[in-house]
């Protein structure tokens, strides 16, 4: 059952496009990722959602609702919406107690609902406190609470994590995710951090140029990108040309099985393929592409290597992510041998 | 490529739906160019009284020695003051807010209060003790040492909620304290240096008492001389070169200040810069804060409690008391009514200067502003002749028309404390509230209101200072019979009689000083909420 629905949403600011047909579908009780760059139109997305802004064209549904359409635009305050902005907005007149309540009626404000919803949180007895005398972290935890408490249809949040410390990220998104699933809310997040949105969202929607490019699972968007451009905008990737010939895919770096859902289904003609850096094992034996490694880049779990093939002239260098911290001085001769399955598209003659 | 065309053939084939109706602020608009429309009332009036005197007559008044002399006297002693006004205004301000001075609390409230004298009781003051304190040089003292919180208030507020973070990254980036104060904090400052000392010269242009006791001739004591003396043409065609000048001082300031709109980024909550050492400069920056408030408050104060002891028998007679609690009632009255009414139309106009972009907004903004260089003696006259001649004398001659008056002539001094308020209730909180079902009228009482209530406050106070300190307009259009602290002090004053005038400044003082005092104290607090 879907919770949101956007058909054809088109929205400019002047002569500017921004959204120019958007389609989306949210689930009912999922948290959707909307991904894009900087400038992509998605906090124009999220606005147009929460009714900040009204559609130039298209509609929004919020449940059975029609929220925006022609002729129809219903107010922020009656979509029963859970808004939370980036830097989490909390009224700095109020307690935490009484911003979490600032929603509720009178009645729900006396019941002590405030007070549980901090809980919920993890911000049990910080009622009295002041927005001012509160972290970041917890002034983001704050501003969901509030927003979580209007026992809202559709949860909206702006980049909520974008200005908190890395550890405090992580630790933030995981209680999110579990609150979120707790409650059976329905989220839509907004980020142009594509680590956070594949990590938190049970379907992500990446949105480029002012339309959705694709909206799929964060597993399917990885491996599965509809196009190269895309797949580069998800994750670091290996750009290769390939040959294909019945179930598999000549390469670089040897034949390799065709993942069977890829578009081409096995007709055989030149294709990209996209191998992940991970896919690529370093040092595997005698029967590698041989290279040279021209930079090394250190993350203490991991390890980023660029390999210039020996007998490729064309600037081309491949991607590698190993395991652990063994050193490679620049110039190291190395081997390289891809694992399979790997995703491909039809190259335009 | 393919990709590529296909956008484009998507992207004209939408922008030929036709856009839906744009949101606007109807509502907020209609009623700011109503605002608009009354304050513009006495420039309409001026002009259809050049267009009845006749080009030729209103040229031939124009066109003559006096002008230029009025000129001259006019602009030098605004460019004067005012240069005098932002130098002291911005270096209190930033000795108060940015320095570890000993006493800032307490100086930020004393160095605000003299905004509560009256500047024709600061000349009084002057004036009556040295004969020296004339002309030229006297008006340059008496009006800088009244009117310099202008330019410290604005600068005070603006000091208190810039980033400090910029402060320390120019620090960082080898720029020396000298620097990083000239091109950082001036920097910071800079709007609201320029807004204080737009206030300033337009202030200057249109102040009357003081010049009057100084015997200072500008071009608005001419103007007021003039109509006395019933020469309704020679006046109208003065006021319209005094337009002139207001309409040049805002264009350029409105030059100086660019176009730029200052947005702060960062966390809402804002940690709290810690000061400047001073060092042993603090010892002569103290006698330099002890000095100012020596002679801006301590000589009006001192001169006229010495003419209230030299004339004690008289001053206590009964009948002199109950017109003083009489005449201080009528003040108070007027001030509260003028402060409200004020506040109140530049609730609407604020609102869409803050929250709004636009042409029609700046427009707006700018075009209110011009009421504070058209002269009390213009607008009094404007709307009596309005009431005469258009409303067949509906509200003539009455209090109502005098606190309208009031309420056009300080809309500007009120527009600036609404708009510094409202500037601290972003719009991102109004959209979180509604976004919790709140609707929009809900939202401006439990948001915005509150958090710039306190600013609605200092607003109010601003205007209700003007109106006790106001002379003027008061003189022409107060109801036959009343009498302000203002005009009772003057007809005093004007016989000589100091003694007889001085407890009517004293009063004055005292009842303009608890609201300087609530100014201080809201302008001095750190930002962060109550409780």
């Amino acid at each position: 059952m879907r919770q949101v629905a956007v058909t054809g949403l088109y929205k400019a600011f002047g002569s500017h496009p921004v959204l120019t047909g958007v389609d989306l579908e949210v689930p009912a009780g999922s948290l959707t990722a909307i991904l894009g760059p900087s400038g992509s139109g998605k906090t124009t997305l999220l606005r147009l959602l929460a009714g900040f802004e009204q559609a130039d064209a298209g509609t929004i549904s919020i449940g059975d609702a029609l929220v925006d359409g022609p002729g129809v635009h219903v107010a922020p305050e009656r979509r029963r919406i859970g808004y939370v902005p980036q830097e989490g907005s909390l009224f700095p007149h109020l307690t935490v107690e009484a911003n979490v309540g600032f929603g509720l009626a009178v009645r729900e404000r006396r019941g002590g609902k405030a007070a549980k919803m901090l809980e919920t949180v993890g911000l049990g007895g910080f009622g009295q406190r002041y927005p001012h005398q509160l972290s970041g972290g917890q002034q983001q935890r704050v501003a969901l609470a509030r927003a979580l408490a209007i026992e809202p249809a559709v949860v909206l949040l702006d980049e909520p994590f974008a200005s908190l410390d890395t550890h405090l990220r992580a630790s933030i998104r995981a209680d999110v995710q579990e609150i979120f699933r707790r409650a059976g809310t329905t989220a839509v997040l907004v980020t142009h951090d594509q680590d956070e949105a594949l990590s938190v969202a049970d379907q992500v929607a990446a949105l480029r140029d002012g339309t959705i490019a694709q909206c799929a699972a964060p597993e399917d968007l990885y491996s599965r990108p509809a196009d190269p451009g895309l797949a580069r905008f998800v994750g670091d990737a290996n750009l290769l040309e390939g040959v294909l010939d019945g179930g598999a895919v000549k390469t670089l770096l040897g034949d390799l099985p065709l993942d069977p859902k890829a578009v081409p289904a096995g007709q055989p003609g030149q294709v990209t393929v996209l191998i992940r850096p991970e896919q690529i094992e370093l040092d595997p034996g005698q029967d590698g592409m041989a290279g040279q490694v021209v930079s090394y880049g250190y993350h203490g779990h991991d390890a980023v290597v660029h390999v210039r093939p020996a007998f490729d002239a064309d600037g081309l260098t491949i991607i590698v992510r190993v395991r652990g911290g063994r050193h490679l001085p620049v110039g190291s001769p190395v081997t390289l041998r891809a694992r399979g399955p790997v995703f491909a598209w039809a190259r335009d003659q | 490529m393919a990709a590529a065309g296909r956008l484009a053939g998507r992207r004209s084939e939408q922008a030929a739906v036709a856009p839906r109706r744009a949101r606007r602020p109807v509502i907020l608009l209609t009623v700011s160019y109503l605002v608009a429309a009354i304050l513009a009332l006495p420039l309409v009036f001026l002009l259809i009284e050049a267009h009845g005197a006749g080009a030729s007559q209103v040229a031939q008044l124009i066109f003559r020695p006096l002008t230029l002399t009025l000129l001259w006297n006019t602009i030098r002693l605004t460019v004067v003051v005012t240069a005098a006004c932002a130098v002291i205004g911005t270096a209190a301000a930033w000795w108060v807010e940015r320095t570890d001075l000993p006493g800032r609390r307490a100086w930020a409230v004393v160095v605000v209060v003299p905004l509560a004298i009256p500047d024709f009781v600061v000349s009084f003051g002057w004036n009556s003790l040295w004969t020296w304190a004339h002309g030229f040089r006297g008006a340059v003292i008496v009006m800088t040492l009244a009117v310099y919180p202008l330019v410290y208030l604005p600068v005070a507020a603006s000091l208190r909620s810039a980033d400090p973070g910029q402060e320390e990254v120019a620090r960082s980036l080898g720029s020396g304290r000298v620097r990083t104060f000239v091109r950082i904090t001036l920097g910071q400052a800079k709007g609201a240096i320029l807004g204080g000392c737009l206030l300033v010269a337009l202030v200057l242009l249109a102040e009357y008492g003081a010049f009057e006791i100084l015997g200072y001739q500008t071009f608005t004591t001419e103007i007021f001389t003039e109509f006395n003396a019933y020469s309704f043409d020679a006046s109208c065609a003065l006021s319209l070169v005094l337009v002139l000048l207001s309409l040049l001082v805002l264009a350029g300031e409105g030059m100086l200040r660019g176009r730029g709109r200052v947005s702060r980024s960062g966390p809402m909550t804002q940690r709290i810069n810690p000061p400047q050492r001073l060092g042993w400069a603090r010892w002569p920056v103290l006698a330099l804060f002890a000095a100012l408030v020596l002679l801006a408050l301590g000589v009006p104060v001192a001169s006229t409690l010495y003419w209230m002891v030299a004339g004690l028998p008289p001053a206590l007679s009964g009948g002199a008391n109950v017109s003083l609690l009489n005449a201080a009632g009528h003040t108070a009255l007027y001030g509260g009514a003028a402060g409200i009414l004020a506040t109140v139309m530049a609730f609407p106009v604020a609102l869409l200067a803050v929250r709004h972009s636009g042409r029609m907004r700046h427009f707006l903004e700018r075009s209110t502003y011009l009421v504070l260089g058209i002269p009390g003696v213009v607008i009094a006259f404007a709307l009596s002749y309005f009431t005469e001649r258009y409303a067949a004398g509906f509200g003539y001659g009455t209090s109502m028309l005098l606190i309208a008056c009031y309420g056009i002539m300080f809309f500007p001094l009120a527009l600036v404390g609404v708009k510094a308020s409202l500037a601290r209730a972003p719009a991102s909180l109004d959209e979180v509230a509604r976004s919790l079902g709140q609707r929009r009228l809900a939202v401006l009482f439990r948001v915005t209101m509150r958090l710039a209530g306190p600013g609605l406050v200092a607003a109010f106070c601003l205007v209700f200072l003007s109106v006790v300190t106001e002379l003027t307009a008061t003189l022409l259009l107060i109801p036959t019979g009343t009498q302000t602290l203002a005009t009772q002090f003057w007809s005093y004053e004007t016989n000589l009689s100091y003694s007889q005038a001085a407890p009517f400044a004293l009063v004055m003082i005292i009842v303009a000083a608890v609201p300087s005092y609530v100014l201080g104290r809201f302008f001095n607090r750190p930002a962060r909420p109550r409780g």
